[in-house]
């Protein structure tokens, strides 16, 4: 007879979910707040090169944070997924809530029948227009889906950066307010995070077809002041 | 369709072409050859600081189907993309294209240098033009943001891809055409002498071809007129390009219709 040892599903999900928690802790956070024009998505990455914020689609951005491998996969599947639905269909027909559920989908499978849990928290970003609202929707590892209202933070420490973010912003604000308070609530009131370490991405109208731009370190300390 | 995602050894990569193609986005082509193809001129003519691209606005079958066709269109901010042949085949290599560029620059967070826009659509020709009675020929312009020069890219019907460092043109206007250009090009060309000469060029196709469609004085159609140069792409207005077609028309009148003195 062989040997089965019997574990609680509780069990499982409570230590798989320790093991996706521990890996998302190690990586440094990120916050995506809407502002008066549009949205803004701050990363705390000394990396130039490995961007933890891209662009989706035309009104669409992405975040990650925790393993990299793991969420650039998700980023490029997403790509694809835009591309093609546009190609299919019509560049108005590609929706970031449809796009955040697939992830969901995705991440969920991958927390109960993966051979481990993906170690990442995503964000998708919509701009809004006439069609669809402005919208940031956070994907856990284990699949749950949540539409933030206003901001949202991923990432290790979320909770207290959570609350250093909404203590300093109770309303939409503009775009160099926002930052500076994202910066804040990132470097939390014992540290400094230069601008160089900071990596900025934006979705706003500004009359073409793609909103998405990532903001240059120069733009960054200027707009910090 | 759910998430396309691939294993690292089957991932097809930044290339939207190769991605379509393992998900079956695009078929391969299967068609009779009574699918009308529309004939065409269009021309690139090199000059100093960029590329001039010229075409005419008819889509001929049996008849003339529609003289307000768009048949030059960015591909991404530096790079033109002109199309003859089967209308329907172009504008999906049109699309394909397009998608392509922007979908590499999202993947990569870099964009392709000109050369590589110019080999990427090589393979994609060659798999339409050897499978179907339905040939498109395209003709690729830019400016090369590497070497500050602009660049012109032809294809044959089997999808080579030929480096033209003077002019090209596509289209069954192409001889018309091309018997302007040889006499009026000069390395030495400037914005303004390079859109005059393509104008002309333009002119003689249309007056010579039957498929390829002059200014339309009647309706106000023009030839469409575009720029490649550090400032990207950039389209003449339909005044402007009217303007330019009027003094054409005007000098071929006082000389009772015939060319000669044009290219003076």
């Amino acid at each position: 007879m062989s040997n089965y040892f019997y574990v609680a599903p509780e069990q499982l999900i409570k230590d798989r979910a320790e093991f996706a928690q521990k890996g998302i802790a190690r990586g440094r956070s990120l916050v995506a707040a809407i502002y008066d024009k549009g949205v803004i998505l701050v990363a705390e990455n000394p990396s130039a090169s490995l961007n933890k914020v891209s662009e989706i689609y035309d009104r669409i951005a992405f975040a990650g944070a925790g393993k990299y491998n793991e969420f650039d996969r998700l980023r490029e599947a997403g790509i694809r997924w835009a591309d093609s639905t546009g190609f299919t269909y019509s560049r108005e027909d590609v929706d970031g809530r449809a796009l955040a559920n697939y992830y969901a989908q995705h991440l969920g499978d991958m927390f109960t029948e993966g051979q481990k849990p993906l170690e990442v928290e995503i964000l998708v970003a919509q701009l809004g227009n006439k069609l669809r609202p402005t919208k940031l929707y956070r994907v856990a590892y284990e699949g749950t889906i949540s539409d933030e209202p206003r901001f949202a933070v991923l990432g290790g420490d979320s909770e207290t950066i959570k609350t250093r973010f909404a203590l300093s912003e109770e309303s939409v604000q503009p775009l160099n307010v926002t930052l500076r308070n994202a910066l804040n609530a990132l470097a939390g009131p014992e540290r400094t995070i230069p601008a160089v370490e900071l990596e900025v991405g934006i979705l706003e109208d500004r009359g073409h077809r793609r909103t998405f731009s990532r903001l240059s370190d120069d733009q960054v300390s200027e707009l910090l002041g | 369709m759910g998430l396309p995602l691939f294993s690292a050894h089957s991932d097809p990569g930044p290339s939207f072409w190769h991605f379509a193609d393992t998900s079956g986005l695009t078929s391969a082509p299967n068609a009779t050859p009574s699918d009308f193809a529309h004939a065409t001129t269009v021309i690139a003519v090199r000059y100093q600081g960029g590329v001039v691209m010229v075409a005419d606005r008819q889509a001929t079958g049996n008849f003339i189907a529609s003289r307000d066709v768009r048949k030059i269109e960015p591909a991404d901010k530096f790079t033109a993309l002109a199309i003859a042949g089967s209308a329907a085949r172009a504008i999906e290599l049109l699309k394909i294209t397009q998608l392509s560029f922007e979908h590499y620059e999202k993947m990569t967070g870099s964009t392709l240098s000109l050369e590589g826009k110019a080999n990427y659509l090589s393979p994609i020709i060659q798999r339409n033009n050897l499978s179907s009675p339905l040939i498109v020929v395209p003709l690729l312009a830019g400016w090369d943001e590497s070497n500050l020069i602009g660049r012109i890219f032809e294809y044959d019907g089997a999808g080579g891809c030929y480096e033209r460092f003077d002019f090209a043109t596509i289209g069954s206007g192409s001889p018309f055409a091309e018997g302007t250009l040889r006499l009026g090009f000069r390395s030495d060309l400037d914005r303004e002498a390079a859109l005059e000469l393509g104008a002309l060029a333009l002119y003689e196709a249309g007056d010579n071809d039957p498929s390829t469609g002059g200014p339309d004085f009647v309706r106000n159609i023009f030839p469409m007129m575009v720029t490649l140069n550090e400032a990207g792409f950039q389209e003449l207005s339909g005044d402007e390009v009217g303007e330019r077609f009027r003094v054409i028309n005007e000098r071929r009148t006082q000389s009772g219709g015939v060319a000669g003195g044009a290219l003076r």
